[in-house]
C-alpha cells in the first residue's frame, strides 16, 4: 500500500489577534448591557413613554408603579418636577453615551497622537510634551473641569470637551510607552532603511499596532469619564439640567435618599453602574487578549 | 548617573514653571472674583475697591510678577476670602488629606491586593469573580453616591458612625472607604498581571519543580515580588488620592485641601486655587521624579538610554 | 436738640428699657431661679449649642472693618461684637452700644451718647475714641461712599460721639448700622497693640460672647462673656461648624451632632419637618427674585409690549412652585425687589396665575402661537427655581432655553449687562427700598439694562429728601411704577429654611425681622432637662 500522505495545507495566519477575541471567555453579559444601552439611546424617542424635560407639579415624587402611590402611568415614578423617570432614564442613556463615546473619541485620538509623535520623534518634541502632560497631570482633573466649566459655561458639548481635555494624559503616556518599544522592532527598522517618510512610518506603521492598545484604554476610560460627567453634576458644574444626564439625575436625587425617595438615586445609579462595570469587564478581557503585559494600565 | 538626575531636576522645575503659569492665567481667565465678595446688587464703588484691595487692577504681567517674586519667598499669597496666608491654610489642612489618603489607600490594597491575587490563581471561579466585581463595583460608581449611602446607613439608620468632620478614627472609616473603593480596582488590576507575570517566571517554575506545594510557592516567591510594581503604583496613586478626594471632602465636610480648593474656585479665590494647585503639582512631579530617580538608580539601562 | 431717632417708633429719646427696672427684673428672675430649680437658670451660663454652618467661616468676619457686602459675616459679628445701632426686635436700626442716638434738623450731624455698662471683653469701657477709629479703620463695603460723606468726627467727651456730614444724607444711619461694620466698635487700644492680623487671631469685642478658638473652614468656638449689657447669655458656649453638604448637614441635625442648622431646602425640608424631635425654623429673608427682561429697552424685541411681559408674569405658577420648592414658605409678593420688612416698602399682591389670559395678551401682542424667547439665564444654584418657571412660560407659548450659569459667572454677565431675554435676578443685599431700586430699577443701576426718565427724576427728588415721610410717598409711587410697568416679573421673597434640635429652647431665629441667622445670641436658650 502506498503510504499517503497527507499534505496538509494550513489555512494563513491570521494577522490578526482580534479574529481570536470570538470565543471562550468572552464577557457576553457586558457586551450585551453595552449594545442595550446604544439602541436604547439611539431609539430613545420611539422608547420614552413621557418627555423628559417637562414634567407636572402636581405629580411630583410618585413611587415606581409595584410600591403605593405609585401607577403604571409612571412606571418608574417621577422626580421633584413631576417628569417620567423611565423616560429621562431613556434620554440619558442617550447622554451618557454621546458624553462617554464623544469624549473618550476626542481624548483617544489627542492623547494616542501625541503619544505616537512623542515616542516616534523623540527629541525636543518628545520633551516638549512630556513636559505638558506632566504639567496637565499635576492639574487636579475635576478642578481643572471646574475651571472650564466655569469659563464656557455648562453645556453638553462643553462638558464633552472638557472631559476630552482632561483625561488625555493616559493615552499619551502610554501609547509613548508602547511605541518606544515598536520602534526597535525589525519591521520598523526595515521601513526606515527603505526610505518611508516619518508620517509614513507613523501611520501605517506604528498606529496600526498601537490602536488595539488604545481600544482598551477607551473602554476603560469610558467608565472614567461617565463617573467624572456625574462627579462634575455632584460639583454642580456637569451637563446643566434640564438634560436627563445620569449623573445629574443621581445629584439631583440624591437628597431623596434621606426621605425614602430611593428611586431618584437607586435607578440612575444602576444605569451608570451598569454601564460602567460593563465597560470596565469587557475592556479587562480585551486587556487581557490582547496583550497581558501591558501593566501600566 | 548625577548627569541623569540634574536633568531630572531640570525637567522638574520646567513643569513647575509651566504649572505655575498655566495656572495663573487659567484662574484669571475664569472670571472675576469681586462679584462673590459682595451680594448682588452692591455698588460699582465697592467693586472696584475690592479689586484694588487685591491688586486685581494691575496689568496682569505686574500681577505675574507679584506672584513669581513671593513665591521665591516661600509666600503663596493671601486667600481672597479668608484673609490668611495660603501657605498657612495649606499646611492646616495637608495632614488630614494625607490621614484620609493614607487610610483610603491602606483598605484600596486590602480590598485590590487579595482580588488581585485571586484572580491570577484562579482558586475557583466564584471568589475570582467575586473579588473582581466587588472591587469593579468601586470603579463602577461615584463617589459621592457611596458616601451619601454610607451616611445614610451607617450614620442615619444604625447609628454607628458620626456622619461628618473630623475628629476621631470613626470618623475615618466612611471617607476612606468611600475614597479607597475607587482606586481598589486599580491596584487589583496591577496586582494579578504582576502575579500573572511573576508565576510564569522562570525562578517560579523552578520552584514548582522543586516540588513545593502550590500554596508555599506563591506565597513566599510570586506575592513578595509581584508587590513591588503595585506599592510604587500605590505610592504614586496616594499622592493623586490627596489631589482628587475633593468630592469625598465635599460630602464628609472632611477639612482637607480638597474642599480647600473646591471653596478657592467657587469663590474664585485665586490665591488659594494658585496655592493648591501649585502645591498638589508640586507634589506629583516631585514623586514621579523621584520614582524615576530610582528605577534609574536600580535599573542601569533607563538611564543611559534616555 | 434735634429730632430722635429710634428705630421705626417715634417714642421718647430712649427707647431702651429703663436700668433700674431692668436691674429689678434681674433680680426677680434670680429669685425665681432660685426659688423654682427646674427653671432654666438665667444668670449663669450653662451648656453648649453647636450649628452646623452652610458656608466656610472666615477670619475676616472676626474683624467689623473688613465686613464684606455679604450677610454671612454678620452671623459672626452678632455674637463677637455690639454697634451703636443695629437691626434688633426692637427695630432695624435698634441703639445698642449707644444709649440715645439724635440726628439734627438739618440732618448734617448725628449724636451719640454710649451706654455706660459697655465693656469689651477685656474689660475696658467702650468710649467715643473706639468709636471714631473703629469708623476711620473701616474698609469693608460702601466705605468710600460712607467715607466721602463724613466730614468729621468729634468726640468731646468719652461717652459722646458727634458725626458731621457734608450733606444731608438719610439713609446715613441705615449705612452706618445696618448695611455695613462701620458701626460695630473695636478697641482701639488693643487693636493698636496687636496689630489687624493679631487682632484676626484673637478678636475682642463688645458683644454677648468672647472668641475662644478658631479653625479655619473646621469649627469655631465662643464662650459666654457675663458682663453683655443688655443680658447675660444663658448659654455657655457656642461652636460653628462648617458642613457644607445639605444632606450631610441634615444627617448630623437628625443624630444629634449639631442642635441647629442653616439652609435646608426642598425635600429635605420636608425630611425635616417630619422628624420627631427636630422642629422647622423658617426665616424671611431679604432674597427677593424676580424675572427680568433685558430686551424691554429694544423696541425690535417682544418684550418691549407689555403686554408680552405681563402674559410672561401671568403664567408662573407662583403658589405651586412655592409649596413644591419651599413648602409653600416663601411669600408671595407683587414687589418684585423690596422685601417686605425694608424701609419705604410698598405692598402689593402677586399677580394671579392665569395662563389663560396670558395666551391672550400673547395673541393681542401678535403671537398667537407664542415665540421663541432665547434664553432663560439664572445662577445655577436655583436652576431648580428656573426649570419650575420655565415649564410654566413654556406652557403658555414663551418657549425658551435654560442657561444656567455658575454663581461668578452669572453675576459677572448681569452686572456687565451682557445677559439678554429672560434673567431670573435676586438680591439680599441690605439696605432699604432706596437702595434695592437704584440697583435694579434705576438709571445706572448694576443691574439696570435701562430705565425710564420719570422714574429717574424721582428717585433724585428722593436721595436729596430728609423727610422720611415725603421719602416714603415718592419711594412707594417709584415702586408702583415699576409694577404698573411689568419691568419685572416677581417671583417671591425667599424663606431661608434652618432646623433646630430637641436641646434647643429659644433658638432666636426669626427674633429680628429679616436677619436669616439666629440672633440675638444672648437670646438663646437651652431646654432644661
Amino acid at each position: 500500500m502506498a503510504i499517503q500522505t497527507e499534505v496538509l495545507v494550513l489555512p494563513p495566519r491570521t494577522p490578526s489577534r482580534l479574529a481570536s477575541l470570538w470565543r471562550g471567555d468572552f464577557p457576553l453579559i457586558p457586551a450585551l448591557i453595552l449594545v442595550v444601552i446604544a439602541l436604547v439611546a439611539i431609539f430613545a424617542n420611539l422608547l420614552a413613554p413621557h418627555n423628559p424635560e417637562i414634567g407636572s407639579l402636581t405629580a411630583r415624587f410618585r413611587p415606581p408603579f409595584w410600591q403605593t402611590g405609585g401607577s403604571t402611568q409612571y412606571l418608574l415614578g417621577t422626580d421633584q418636577l413631576g417628569r417620567d423617570v423611565l423616560s429621562r432614564l431613556i434620554f440619558g442613556a442617550r447622554i451618557s453615551m454621546v458624553v462617554g463615546i464623544t469624549a473618550v473619541l476626542f481624548s483617544g485620538v489627542l492623547g494616542t497622537t501625541l503619544g505616537i509623535l512623542s515616542g516616534y520623534l523623540g527629541g525636543w518634541v518628545d520633551q516638549v510634551i512630556m513636559r505638558i502632560t506632566d504639567t496637565w497631570l499635576a492639574l487636579p482633573a475635576l478642578m481643572f473641569a471646574i475651571f472650564l466649566a466655569a469659563i464656557v459655561g455648562p453645556s453638553l458639548w462643553n462638558i464633552v470637551l472638557i472631559l476630552g481635555i482632561t483625561y488625555w494624559t493616559r493615552y499619551a503616556r502610554v501609547i509613548r510607552g508602547e511605541v518606544l518599544s515598536l520602534k526597535e522592532r525589525e519591521f520598523v527598522r526595515l521601513a526606515i532603511v527603505a526610505g518611508c517618510s516619518k508620517r509614513t512610518i507613523m501611520l501605517r506603521h506604528i498606529l496600526p499596532n498601537v490602536i488595539n492598545t488604545a481600544i482598551v484604554l477607551g473602554t476603560l476610560e469610558l467608565g472614567v469619564v461617565i463617573i467624572a460627567e456625574a462627579s462634575l453634576s455632584f460639583l454642580g458644574v456637569g451637563v446643566p439640567p434640564p438634560e436627563p444626564a445620569w449623573g445629574l439625575m443621581l445629584s439631583d436625587g440624591k437628597q431623596g435618599l434621606m426621605v425614602g425617595r430611593w428611586w431618584l438615586t437607586v435607578l440612575p445609579g444602576c444605569c451608570i453602574m451598569l454601564m460602567v462595570l460593563s465597560a470596565n469587564l469587557l475592556g479587562d478581557w480585551l486587556r487581557v487578549k490582547l496583550d497581558p503585559q501591558l501593566r501600566q494600565l | 548617573m548625577r548627569r541623569y538626575i540634574a536633568r531630572r531636576i531640570g525637567y522638574c522645575l520646567l513643569s513647575l514653571f509651566l504649572l505655575s503659569v498655566t495656572i495663573f492665567l487659567f484662574v484669571r481667565v475664569t472670571g472675576d472674583p469681586t462679584t462673590l465678595l459682595v451680594e448682588p446688587g452692591a455698588s460699582q464703588a465697592d467693586l472696584d475697591a475690592i479689586r484694588h484691595q487685591f491688586g486685581l487692577d494691575q496689568p496682569l504681567w505686574v500681577q505675574y510678577g507679584i506672584f513669581m517674586t513671593s513665591l521665591a519667598h516661600g509666600d503663596l499669597g493671601q486667600s481672597f476670602y479668608y484673609r490668611t496666608p495660603v501657605l498657612e491654610l495649606y499646611l492646616s489642612r495637608l495632614p488630614n488629606s494625607l490621614y484620609l489618603a493614607a487610610v483610603a489607600m491602606a483598605l484600596s490594597l486590602l480590598i485590590g491586593v487579595p482580588s488581585g491575587v485571586l484572580a491570577s490563581v484562579r482558586v475557583g471561579r466564584f471568589w475570582d469573580s467575586f473579588g473582581k466585581l466587588f472591587t469593579l463595583l468601586g470603579l463602577s460608581l461615584p463617589s459621592f453616591w457611596v458616601g451619601l449611602v454610607l451616611i445614610l446607613i451607617f450614620s442615619v439608620y444604625l447609628g454607628w458612625l458620626p456622619s461628618s468632620g473630623a475628629g476621631t478614627p470613626l470618623h475615618l472609616i466612611m471617607p476612606a472607604f468611600a475614597l479607597g473603593w475607587y482606586f481598589a480596582a486599580a491596584h487589583m488590576r496591577l496586582t494579578r498581571s504582576s502575579m500573572l507575570e511573576v508565576l510564569g517566571s522562570e525562578y517560579v517554575k523552578l520552584a514548582r519543580l522543586k516540588g513545593l506545594p502550590q500554596s508555599l510557592v506563591i506565597a513566599k516567591h510570586a506575592f513578595k515580588n509581584a508587590l513591588i510594581p503595585v506599592l510604587t503604583l500605590a505610592g504614586i496613586n496616594l499622592v493623586i488620592m490627596v489631589n482628587v478626594a475633593t468630592v469625598v471632602e465635599v460630602v464628609f465636610a472632611w477639612p482637607g485641601i480638597g474642599r480647600l480648593l473646591f471653596e478657592g474656585v467657587t469663590f474664585r479665590d485665586f490665591p488659594v486655587v494658585q496655592g493648591v494647585v501649585l502645591m498638589g503639582g508640586a507634589m506629583i512631579v516631585i514623586v514621579n521624579m523621584v520614582v524615576d530617580i530610582l528605577y534609574a538608580v536600580i535599573d542601569p539601562r533607563i538611564r543611559l538610554g534616555s | 436738640m434735634g429730632r430722635s431717632v429710634s428705630g421705626e417708633k417715634r417714642k421718647s429719646a430712649t427707647n431702651v428699657i429703663n436700668p433700674t427696672r431692668r436691674e429689678v427684673l434681674a433680680l426677680a428672675a434670680g429669685g425665681l431661679a432660685a426659688v423654682a430649680p427646674g427653671l432654666a437658670d438665667a444668670a449663669v451660663p450653662a451648656g453648649q449649642l453647636t450649628w452646623g454652618v452652610h458656608i466656610s467661616l472666615a477670619p475676616t468676619w472676626f474683624d467689623p472693618a473688613e465686613t464684606p457686602g455679604l450677610i454671612t459675616p454678620f452671623m459672626v459679628l452678632y455674637a463677637l461684637h455690639d454697634a451703636l445701632v443695629k437691626p434688633m426686635p426692637g427695630g432695624p436700626l435698634t441703639p445698642s452700644l449707644a444709649e440715645t442716638v439724635s440726628a439734627a434738623e438739618d440732618g448734617l450731624s448725628y449724636d451719640f451718647v454710649l451706654r455706660d455698662k459697655a465693656v469689651f471683653h477685656n474689660g475696658e469701657p467702650v468710649t467715643a475714641e473706639d468709636v471714631k477709629f473703629s469708623f476711620e479703620r473701616y474698609r469693608g463695603a460702601s466705605y468710600e461712599a460712607m467715607k466721602a460723606r463724613v466730614a468729621a468726627i468729634e468726640t468731646p467727651d468719652p461717652r459722646r460721639v458727634s458725626f458731621k456730614l457734608k450733606e444731608p444724607w438719610p439713609d446715613f444711619l441705615t449705612f452706618y448700622g445696618s448695611a455695613t461694620g462701620a458701626g460695630w466698635i473695636v478697641p482701639k487700644k488693643y487693636v493698636e497693640k496687636v496689630g489687624d492680623d493679631g487682632y484676626k487671631k484673637a478678636p475682642i469685642g463688645a458683644g454677648p460672647y468672647k472668641f475662644v478658638s478658631f479653625t479655619p473652614g473646621v469649627e469655631l468656638v465662643f464662650e459666654a462673656f457675663d458682663q453683655y449689657w443688655r443680658k447675660s447669655p444663658s448659654v455657655k458656649r457656642l461652636a460653628f461648624r462648617v458642613i457644607p453638604d445639605e444632606a450631610t448637614r441634615l444627617a448630623a441635625l437628625i443624630r444629634g451632632e449639631v442642635d441647629i442648622v442653616y439652609s435646608i431646602r426642598g425635600e429635605l425640608a420636608e425630611e425635616l419637618q417630619r422628624t420627631p424631635g427636630l422642629s422647622l425654623k423658617p426665616v424671611n429673608s431679604p432674597a427677593t427674585f424676580w424675572l427680568y427682561f433685558p430686551d424691554q429697552w429694544d423696541q425690535k424685541s417682544p418684550w418691549h409690549d407689555e403686554r408680552v411681559r405681563l402674559a410672561a408674569s401671568l403664567a408662573v405658577d407662583r403658589s405651586s412652585i412655592n409649596q413644591a420648592l419651599t413648602l409653600g414658605l416663601s411669600k408671595l409678593t407683587g414687589n418684585a425687589n423690596v422685601p417686605d420688612f425694608f424701609d419705604f416698602y410698598w405692598s402689593a399682591p402677586a399677580p394671579p396665575y392665569d395662563p389663560g389670559k396670558a395666551r391672550q395678551l400673547l395673541t393681542d401682542a401678535g403671537y398667537p402661537r407664542g415665540f421663541e424667547a432665547g434664553d432663560y439665564y439664572c445662577d445655577a444654584s436655583y436652576s431648580n427655581l428656573g426649570e419650575a418657571v420655565l415649564d410654566n412660560l413654556q406652557a403658555v407659548g414663551i418657549r425658551a432655553k435654560l442657561r444656567p450659569l455658575e454663581r461668578a459667572a452669572f453675576l459677572e454677565a448681569y452686572g456687565k449687562k451682557s445677559l439678554k431675554n429672560i434673567v431670573q435676578g435676586g438680591t439680599g443685599a441690605f439696605g432699604n427700598a432706596a437702595t434695592r431700586l437704584e440697583a435694579t430699577a434705576v438709571k445706572g443701576g448694576v443691574y439696570a439694562y435701562g430705565s425710564y426718565p420719570d422714574i429717574d427724576q424721582m428717585f433724585q427728588e428722593q436721595a436729596a429728601q430728609m423727610d422720611h415721610k415725603r421719602r416714603a410717598t415718592i419711594l412707594q409711587k417709584i415702586q408702583q411704577v415699576v409694577s404698573e410697568r411689568t419691568m419685572f416679573a416677581p417671583i417671591w421673597q425667599l424663606a431661608f429654611i434652618n432646623g433646630a434640635g430637641s436641646r434647643v429652647g429659644e433658638s432666636a431665629f426669626g427674633l429680628i425681622p429679616g436677619f436669616a441667622y439666629t440672633a440675638p445670641y444672648e437670646d438663646i436658650t437651652l431646654k432644661s432637662g
